[in-house]
């Protein structure tokens, strides 16, 4: 098997030294991890190695030797120093990482390597470089079939490439040490540029497990109200579970309470997933913020007051004139004159209702519009929602309009099948769920063909009517959904993830990738890995926050045949025992 | 070497089966391979007269629907007053009624079981629910087209001939989808009258020679044949000189129908009867012939 | 170590096969299918705008034209980052894994690694493509939870479609690797 020798690219210019790391037998990999630079103590780079070993319970060793040649420096009497110190470092294999010459030519050495003593030559030796500051910050997301590997306690059982992320990220300790550090032991790896502005992350650390504490008194303090009896009477929750601004309102209750529970994230997906939450509540509230402002500097709920009574008369008017053509012969049609006139004059008259209705309420509509402006500051899905609930409530007739005709079609439709059943000598039988013949009295069959007849003939007026209104209802619905898809993607986009991606692509991989550098005959091959980002319709899917699910989940031919066979369609979502 | 085992076994005898390896090449044929065929073991032979007697009913129906259709078109002129029809149509159901009950004695109603009080209901829903609705059947078809109405009541009467239950027993016959179409279609033609008083009286009209006519008739068929077809010459010619008073041509193509129907159909019937050849034999589908029906239940 | 061979795709196209010899346990074959011809852009191009010049004449409406060179432009950029792939790459480093990559034409790279615990084996497979039968190599991978059984069939060189000598070549090479693999893995 080809011995792999991980190794840091930023140990490449280090002085010669010794190489640190972690054998691998089941890969035959060796996970180089820091060079230890002359002059050292043994015993003491062996306490620092058993310090690291403790903290991140995983095996370090010294791996071998690693000497690089500086531009005409022939050392000789080096050479044969470190070749001494495998006595000392008992290691099998015992690395000799050796570069040359300017640093184009490496070498590699492995004794004792194969292990088995009956092999016939040196085994071949790949070098692979990594970016030791990438694979340590790096996430690896694996495919979605294998289990997550286990965090904590358990054993490093994670097989192939994860071993060597999971060994980097385990001795973190060894890094913890900047290039300012005066130690006993000199190491060369990876180093952060130091940490700055140290007392404002500590006081915010401080300050943060108190402040959570706190909020997250209040919250609950505030849902406890919230389920307190009063609200419990009957037509309270019924009208929440209608309005989609409760809705919303108990999403972000629900986010906050997440978000400010004093208890710590335990893996890093629920981590991401707090700042996640963090960030979206942020942006909606900013969003909110800028909302409010402009609507202030404009004097826009003003005129939105002023417009808002017109624009409700002007859709009235528009209704009328459209009940007006129905009434006529609309499109040639052939609709039964009678039944025309009736539904006509019925719907008219109930136009005349709500605009009476909208005259009564104009007075508070400036106030009403004020105080929901201010909601905006609470966050602009909350002030979306309230919006989608003032269409649906200014929009009522049309939903009234929609609600008879569907009523009237679903009543001709179901009366229509069964009397052609009847027409044919047909029953539907309950008990088989299937279609029979049967043999009925001269009286049903008569009255059932009179009523079939009728039926018919009436078919046309009826439909039409129901057809005008449901597209009304679905423009109107269509304009609410549109709303509460905005909502839904302000209230599930993973902006720091999505960020992070776009910032810092290697802190979220899906694996790696490789790149041959270059080869020589008789030299190590040099691969340099890489970290492969996660695309970003995986990061979305793989970090988006639960939406709030006040929609219904409604297929296309399922609303194709609930609008043919006049059944009602809602906006939000209907409860699964209703429909049973 | 295929002929050889042929011959050797020459006495084994061919069987009509499939699963047994046989020493016969593939396409041999033996001489009993078609020994179990028999042509025309369930062909009638019919008589001339009897079959012409049978045709009657198809005499009477097709003779039914042209009436209704005279009547129709006496009331959309105005000739005839619906009042008059009514008094005629009330009293000729009174006699079939009396008619109906008198002929066997009352054996098929006790064995029907149907009261009286029932028959008196379902007239009475007759007449109500067609009263009721008949001022919704004037105004029901207003703006549907006169010529969209005659199509669909001439596609109805059609339905109704061809769906009617002459007493052959195949799939296609329903005497309810017969039954239903006709008075589709009298509806249909009803809405097309003057006034809703009209509109009430052709389909309580309808009512009598679609439904209740036939029964009657059935039962005449059934026990005094030789007025059954006194009846049938009478209506027939009733029937021809109602549609005189109308058009001459008209009549006369339903007269070459009646005498086609009723005298050459029979004929030619007989005569085809002899080219039959209706084979049969073990390929036949297996017939179950006892009647199964008391293990069912 | 450097090698290319001219094979033709599936359709009769052009396809150049390198093929790279790093080391005895590292190759690399990369097939570059011909690039994105000008005439054929060309010819794009113009209909488009044939056909919005002929709108414009009909509705006088300027909007038009200039949504045409929006969509043209647009059409081009996505055209060129999200469908015509330039190059693809085969990398097999025995006792590592098996990588693949497809260069787009706008030099956008996909990358899939596949580490070698996982390759059950590389195999030639036949498939119906439209109306007739192509051949296609593909790495088998291994279940994780029965040793014996293949959790998922992964197709190379999917854009490219080569041609069975083609395929039987990069086979081989595949071929010896894995074998030598297999040596080395049941000898200690």
């Amino acid at each position: 098997m080809v011995l792999k020798v991980f190794f840091p690219t930023c140990c490449t210019s280090a002085e010669s030294g010794l190489l640190v790391g972690r054998w691998v037998p089941e890969q035959s990999s060796a996970v180089v991890l820091a060079v230890v630079h002359f002059p050292f103590i043994p015993i003491q780079v062996k306490e620092l190695l058993a310090r690291v070993q403790q903290a991140g319970r995983v095996g370090l060793a010294v791996l071998g030797t690693w000497c690089h040649c500086r531009l005409q420096e022939p050392e000789e009497g080096l050479g044969r120093f470190l070749e001494g110190l495998g006595a000392i470092f008992t290691h099998e294999p015992w690395l000799q990482l050796c570069r040359e010459r300017g640093g184009s030519v490496w070498s590699c050495k492995a004794l004792g390597w194969p292990m088995s003593p009956g092999a016939p030559s040196p085994a071949p030796v790949m070098l692979i470089f990594y970016d030791q500051r990438h694979v340590l910050l790096s996430q690896l997301h694996t495919p979605a079939t294998l289990p997550d590997p286990q965090a904590g306690d358990a054993p490093p059982s994670v097989g192939g490439l994860a071993a060597v992320f999971d060994t980097v990220a385990r001795s973190e300790l060894l890094f913890r040490s900047d290039r300012f550090h005066e130690g006993p032991v000199q190491l060369s790896h990876w180093q952060s540029e130091g940490i700055e502005a140290s007392i404002l992350v500590e006081l915010a650390k401080q300050a943060s497990g108190p402040t959570c504490l706190m909020l997250s008194f209040l919250l609950s303090l505030l849902s406890a109200v919230g389920a307190c009896r009063l609200f419990r009477l009957w037509p309270l929750p019924f009208i929440c579970s209608k309005l989609s601004t409760c809705e919303q309102a108990r999403h972000r209750l629900g986010h906050l309470t997440f978000l400010f529970s004093p208890r710590k994230a335990e893996s890093p997906v629920q981590l991401m997933r707090k700042v996640n939450v963090f960030f979206s509540l942020l942006l909606d509230v900013a969003l909110g913020l800028a909302l409010l402002a402009w609507l202030r500097a404009e004097n826009c709920i003003g005129q939105l007051a002023d417009a808002l009574v017109p624009v409700a008369d002007c859709v009235a008017e528009e209704l009328q004139h459209l009940l007006q053509w129905l009434m006529g012969a609309p499109a040639g049609l052939k609709m039964n004159r009678a039944l025309d006139q009736v539904l006509g004059r019925f719907f008219l008259y109930h136009i005349h209702l709500w605009i009476s209705y909208i005259h009564l309420m104009s007075p508070f509509v400036e106030g009403i519009l004020w105080h929901v402006g201010l909601s905006a500051c609470l966050g602009l899905t909350v002030a979306l929602s309230l919006l989608s609930d003032i269409i649906a409530l200014l929009t009522f007739h049309i939903y009234c309009f929609y609600v008879y005709g569907a009523r009237l079609y679903c009543l001709k439709i179901h009366g229509l099948s069964s009397l052609w059943r009847l027409f044919r000598g047909k029953k539907w039988n309950v008990l088989r769920q299937r279609v029979d013949s049967c043999s009925y009295d001269l009286d049903q069959l008569f009255i059932g063909t009179l009523l079939f007849t009728i039926l018919v003939f009436l078919l046309p007026t009826i439909a039409l009517y129901y057809l005008v209104f449901t597209l009304l209802r679905l423009l109107v619905v269509a304009v609410q959904g549109s709303l509460h898809l905005l909502i839904d993607l302000i209230n599930s986009l993973p902006l720091y993830s999505v960020g992070l991606r776009l910032c810092r692509p290697y802190r979220l991989a899906a694996g790696v990738k490789f790149r041959v550098l270059d080869h020589e005959a008789g030299k190590p091959l040099r691969l340099l890995m890489q970290i492969n980002p996660l695309s970003y319709s995986r990061v979305v899917c793989t970090y988006r926050l639960p939406s709030c699910g006040c929609r219904p989940r409604l297929s296309w031919s399922a609303l194709c045949r609930k609008l043919f066979f006049g059944e009602l369609i809602y906006p939000w979502r209907q409860k699964a025992g209703k429909q049973d | 070497m295929c002929d050889q085992p042929v011959r050797n076994t020459n006495e084994v005898r061919w069987q009509k089966v499939l699963y047994k390896r046989q020493p016969f090449p593939d396409n041999y044929v033996d001489q009993r391979f078609l020994e179990e065929l028999r042509k025309n073991i369930y062909a009638r032979k019919y008589q001339y007269w009897a079959v012409v007697f049978e045709s009657s009913v198809v005499i009477q129906q097709l003779c039914s629907v042209c009436v209704f259709v005279v009547i129709w078109w006496y009331m959309d002129e105005g000739l005839l007053a619906p009042l008059w029809l009514f008094g005629t149509g009330l009293a000729s159901s009174l006699i079939g009624y009396i008619l109906f009950d008198f002929i066997d004695g009352g054996k098929g109603r006790k064995k029907s079981g149907r009261t009286r009080w029932a028959d008196l209901k379902s007239a009475l829903v007759f007449i109500t629910f067609t009263y009721g609705f008949s001022p919704v059947l004037k105004t029901l078809t207003e703006s549907v087209s006169t010529d969209t109405i005659y199509a669909m009541s001439v596609f109805m009467l059609l339905g109704h001939l061809i769906f009617f239950d002459y007493g052959a027993n195949a799939a296609i016959v329903s005497s309810t989808l017969s039954l239903n179409m006709a008075i589709f279609a009298s509806v249909c033609l009803a809405s097309r009258l003057p006034r809703s008083l009209h509109a009430f009286i052709m389909v309580t009209f309808a009512i009598q020679i679609f439904a209740l006519w036939p029964m009657l008739q059935k039962k005449l068929k059934a026990c005094t044949p030789r007025s059954y077809v006194g009846v049938t010459l009478l209506f027939a010619f009733s029937a021809l000189g109602g549609l005189l008073s109308i058009s001459g041509v008209g009549a006369v193509l339903f007269a070459l129908l009646l005498v086609s129907v009723s005298f050459l159909c029979p004929f030619y019937l007989i005569r085809l009867q002899l080219f039959k050849e209706n084979i049969h034999g073990p390929w036949d589908e297996a017939e179950i012939k006892e009647d199964l029906s008391r293990f069912l239940s | 170590m450097e090698d290319e061979r001219v094979f033709s795709d599936i359709c009769g196209g052009r396809l150049a096969l390198q093929r790279r010899h790093y080391s005895p346990s590292c190759r690399e074959f990369c097939l570059s299918c011909p690039r994105l011809s000008l005439r054929s852009l060309t010819a794009v191009t113009c209909s488009v705008w044939l056909a919005a010049y002929a709108l414009f004449t009909l509705f006088e409406n300027s909007v038009i034209l200039s949504a045409a060179i929006f969509i043209t432009l647009l059409g081009l950029l996505g055209y060129l980052h999200f469908v015509k792939i330039d190059q693809e790459t085969l990398l097999i480093i025995d006792s590592l894994g098996i990588q693949l990559t497809s260069s787009y034409a706008s030099g956008k790279e996909s990358t899939t690694f596949i580490e070698m615990g996982k390759v059950k084996d590389i195999i030639i497979n036949e498939a119906i493509y439209m109306q007739k039968v192509i051949y296609y190599l593909c790495i088998l991978l291994k279940d994780p939870l029965e040793p014996h059984g293949i959790s998922q069939v992964v197709p190379v060189f999917q854009n490219a479609k080569p041609r069975l000598d083609c395929l039987i070549e990069v086979y081989r090479s595949c071929q010896e690797i894995l074998a030598h693999r297999k040596a080395t893995s049941t000898s200690p």
